[in-house]
């Protein structure tokens, strides 16, 4: 299968690979896989608590190259958004800046639901430590 | 499904089985006819693997085209054709995952590529344990060995723990699969008999992925 020319330069050069370190506050953290291909990808958002802006973003991905390419792509494509807004990324808006082929549209999916298990994770954070407080 | 045959030879009509029940003539399985059947099991997800194979290489043997050369036109063609229908049968049955797959298959449903979510804290486990292989592979290129015998016995130690869950979750399918026959197959049990199948393929691959790495070490 032919990959496209972005999804070959975000698998040759991914952008924001990485971790946040552990004691770094207000990052969000999603892990998500796919049970067909086997692929797993863990992607970290770094917010305001203020403004709820999305500062930083940084992601891992075991997988094939679409995988890393739609991980890759999200990182860049949050940063700068509201959570509410990085909340409404659909997966169909990565098929199409990818050129995704029809069997590698499950990606696209799994990045679509990293970032919604990235944010729930930031706000679960946020209600443990209310409730703490 | 169960349809009736009629034996070439004598006529009997039973179901479809290698030989007549009654007069032992090797007959030709229908086309479509289902893998659990072929091996005159029950259709279920799960199987005594052994048994399966102690039954798959007796009817080979009992179908070996060797043995029918002298027979007539329709024993020669039934046992070319019930050969290649066997062993594709026993090829999809021995795996617990295409076993599943298959048998999803047959009732109508799929284990598609984009429905089933994994659990978090699966998802998790095969982040770590990929990051931990992607160190093997690391330290391999860089030629430390010292760090490779440190990551040998923390391998070993999560392959002990892979074995666990795989074994959980197919007594998991065997206990969702009894209660999916007790309700007479109800759509919620099927969904959560996916749901385990989906995780024992997930598991599978970083099996597959994990004793890659560890045979090279």
């Amino acid at each position: 299968m032919a990959y496209t020319e972005k999804v070959i330069a975000h698998f040759e050069q991914p952008r924001n690979v990485g971790s946040f370190e552990a004691e770094e506050m207000n990052v969000g953290t999603g892990v998500v896989g796919a049970p067909e291909c086997g692929d797993v990808m863990k992607l970290q958002l770094k917010i305001n608590p203020q403004t709820e802006v999305i500062e930083d973003a940084k992601f891992k991905t075991f997988g094939c190259g679409s995988a890393i390419a739609s991980s890759s792509y999200v990182t860049e494509l949050v940063k700068g958004k509201t959570v509410a807004e990085a909340f409404e990324i659909k997966n169909t808006q990565i098929v199409a800046e990818l050129s995704l082929p029809p069997v590698k549209i499950h990606c696209s999916v799994l990045a679509e639901d990293a970032i919604k298990a990235a944010v729930a994770d930031w706000r679960d954070q946020g209600s443990t430590k209310k409730d703490a407080a | 499904m169960p349809t009736v045959v009629r034996c070439w030879r004598c006529q009997d009509e039973h179901t479809p089985q290698v030989f007549c029940p009654a007069c032992e003539a090797l007959q030709l399985l229908p086309p479509d006819i289902d893998y659990f059947t072929v091996f005159g099991l029950a259709r279920a997800p799960m199987l005594d693997e052994q048994a399966l194979a102690k039954t798959y290489y007796a009817l080979s043997r009992q179908l070996h085209p060797d043995l029918h050369q002298t027979g007539t036109a329709e024993e020669q063609e039934a046992s070319l054709q019930n050969t290649a229908v066997v062993n594709r049968a026993y090829r999809t049955l021995r795996d617990p995952v295409q076993r599943g797959r298959y048998w999803l298959e047959l009732n109508g449903e799929q284990l598609g590529k984009e429905n089933n979510k994994i659990p978090p804290a699966l998802a998790l486990f095969v982040f770590e344990v990929q990051e931990k292989l992607a160190a093997v592979r690391e330290a391999q290129s860089a030629g430390t060995s010292g760090a490779l015998t440190g990551l040998k016995a923390e391998l070993d130690q999560v392959r002990d723990d892979l074995d666990n869950r795989t074994r959980g979750l197919q007594q998991k399918l065997a206990a969702n699969f009894s209660k999916w026959a007790q309700a007479n197959g109800s759509s919620e049990l099927l969904g959560e008999l996916k749901r385990v199948l989906s995780d024992m393929a997930y598991l599978r691959t970083l099996t597959r992925d994990m004793d890659k790495a560890l045979s090279t070490l």
